[in-house]
């Protein structure tokens, strides 16, 4: 998976993604993230496991941030890469989803990210596209 | 002008962003540069931040900016700010960073750079297959739920009780290794997951430990004071509180960033996002924050037990015997409250220093006795290819920027242009050539981590040395380097 585009930023590393939908924007700035950190090698370990996702903001941007940086923290915490998504709901405030992933055992790490930042932060709409701009801590 | 700002310059080593640089600024900007550092200082948006960081409700005299700074999220890396508390002065995770208390210690040994001529290759194999490095790095100190409470309230302390150190060790650590005022209580049970197995853990990224030689002295009386010499073998570590630090900063942040209206707090970056430090939210981040200060010196505590045994292994000595004595350990990503005179008052202050390090002057109560008429240890990494530098504190710094000098070369270059432009096996056969053996965990963190992606170090000390906010003491160069 490709279809992020990589900024210049002297101390991380920033992205750009776009998508046709909200949902699709989400989903696709976590798995931006997975491309950056992780490569899959051959499964040792292939249990899924399933987790529901929810997180609330006051606007889109910093919904985003909080929809990463759970996705970043659990996947620390559990030793998991999620790279199912599936979103039930998403509005601008809200977001309810379900993540699934296996045992980080069946990828190599690349680069460790401590978090997503509010540092230059965008998500806008413009014309048929839904557009996200992330700087990661790492 | 520099990124649309007018600079005014002060000194060689000194240039001013005015106070109406912008609307809003509540203190001038003040970047310690020479002429060549500030280009590089403006080849990204630092200065930017250096300006936003004025806002911050309760700022005294100043934004600071040191010679290694860069862009970083809401401050620069290499920025200094003090609130003043009772002025409704704020507290802001930003001003610290994600990896809270990452920070150097420096170890002397009694050996020569001859005596490890036959050494070094098996010396830094076997650093490199006992120290736990790497991303997501688990150690072989593994603690239950008890005992990582216990680390958040004792520090270093917790790991000397558990045999890995001496008390002597703890006398030479910034805070002894443990900062009063942690509180368990405000860690997420998250941050907590995330810290747990990784005490002793290098981790990934700029963290690295380094076997270095002295290759200069420039202060004969404090060396003699820190029993250096040329041609001593010494060993730096360089890594902080790992996962729990980056969660409570998250978890800080993003309860700031909630909190600001209730506090009117109106701030041009939200990656500033802060609290006065007497409010619930100002005292619950320092409780957790010095939390995972302890935990990092903890780490780094183990991390110097891990190395004095492989070098005990390698040699067939006692680490006592080796003369594996600890010089210091500091801080450079920390908010810390502390006295200063503000205008001719004494002034209980919250000082953040992100990227930048303490450097409390000769005299001062808090330096150890044995160095208190040098100044305090200051020690400053540069990059694997280059050099590093012992300096000490300063009255200079303690008039000028709270007692605060520089912590290392500062990134040039971006990863991704790093990554781009650098091959590692080009980088390892330049390395060689100049007698350096690098063990890395992953190519991608050798060729970030490359020289070419850092500012000379020796420019960025000389500034601070010019400029009097730091005094240089020796160099070292490395031999072995161990990374992520």
């Amino acid at each position: 998976m490709k279809n992020y585009r990589l900024l210049e930023h002297t101390a991380d590393i920033g992205f750009t993604t776009q998508a046709h939908s909200l949902k699709g924007l989400f989903k696709k700035t976590w798995l931006s993230i997975v491309d950056i950190a992780v490569e899959k090698q051959s499964p040792i370990d292939r249990q899924k496991h399933k987790y529901v996702i929810t997180q609330k903001a006051s606007n889109l941007e910093e919904l985003l941030v909080n929809w990463l940086n759970e996705l970043l923290s659990m996947s620390a915490a559990l030793g998991l890469v999620f790279t199912d998504i599936r979103i039930k709901k998403l509005n601008h405030q809200f977001i309810d989803a379900e993540a699934s992933g296996t045992d980080v055992c069946n990828y190599k790490i690349n680069t460790e990210i401590k978090a997503a930042t509010y540092h230059q932060l965008k998500v806008y709409k413009d014309g048929f596209f839904w557009h996200a701009q992330v700087i990661l801590d790492v | 002008m520099f990124n649309g700002l007018h600079l005014e310059k002060i000194d060689a080593y000194r240039f001013c962003i005015p106070q109406d640089a912008k609307s809003g600024m509540r203190v001038p900007g003040l970047v310690y540069a020479n002429e060549k550092l500030l280009k590089s200082i403006c080849q990204d948006k630092a200065l930017e931040q250096v300006v936003n960081v004025a806002f911050l409700p309760g700022i005294v005299k100043a934004s600071l900016a040191m010679p290694d700074a860069h862009w970083g999220f809401g401050f620069p890396i290499g920025g200094v700010a003090a609130t003043d508390i009772q002025a409704g002065g704020v507290v802001s995770p930003g001003g610290v960073g994600y990896d809270i208390n990452c920070g150097v210690r420096l170890l002397k040994t009694n050996l020569q750079h001859d005596d490890l001529k036959d050494k070094l290759q098996d010396l830094v194999y076997r650093l490199f297959s006992d120290i736990p490095t790497g991303v997501g790095s688990e150690g072989e100190i593994k603690v239950g739920a008890k005992e990582e409470r216990e680390i958040l309230l004792k520090g270093a302390a917790w790991a000397v009780e558990n045999g890995m150190g001496t008390e002597a060790d703890l006398e030479c650590t910034e805070e002894n290794g443990v900062m009063a005022g942690a509180d368990p209580g405000m860690v997420s049970k998250r941050a907590l997951q995330r810290g747990k197995a990784q005490s002793g853990t290098l981790g990934s990224g700029n963290h690295f430990l380094e076997v270095q030689v002295i290759d200069q002295l420039y202060d004969r009386e404090a060396c003699d004071t820190l029993g250096l010499d040329l041609g001593q073998v010494t060993v730096m570590i360089h890594t902080g509180s790992r996962g729990l630090g980056y969660q409570i900063c998250e978890d800080y942040a993003r309860r700031m960033v909630e909190s600001m209206a209730k506090y009117k707090i109106n701030l041009p970056d939200r990656q500033l996002a802060c609290a006065p430090v007497n409010s619930d939210e100002g005292q619950a981040y320092l409780g957790a924050m010095r939390c995972a200060a302890n935990y990092a010196w903890a780490n780094r505590q183990c991390l110097m037990h891990l190395t004095r045994q492989a070098f005990a292994k390698v040699f067939g000595l006692s680490w006592q015997k080796l003369g594996m004595l600890l010089i210091y350990d500091v801080a450079h990503n920390i908010a810390k409250l502390e006295k200063h005179q503000i205008d001719g008052k004494e002034k209980m202050l919250c000082v953040h220093r992100k990227g930048a390090t303490r450097a409390f002057g000769p005299g001062h109560p808090e330096v150890p006795e044995q160095y208190r008429k040098i100044g305090q240890p200051v020690i400053i990494p540069g990059d694997m290819g280059r050099n590093s530098y012992l300096l000490v504190g300063t009255s200079g710094a303690m008039q000028e920027t709270f007692g605060s000098t520089c912590h290392g070369a500062g990134r040039l270059q971006s990863r991704t242009a790093a990554s781009r432009s650098i091959k590692p096996d080009m980088l390892l056969k330049e390395l060689s050539s100049k007698g350096i053996i690098v063990k890395a965990s992953g190519r991608n963190t050798l060729v970030e981590e490359a020289p070419a992606a850092y500012k000379d170090v020796n420019d960025v000390v000389e500034v601070v040395h010019n400029a009097g906010i730091g005094k240089r003491v020796c160099r070292m160069r490395p031999l072995g380097v161990i990374k992520g």
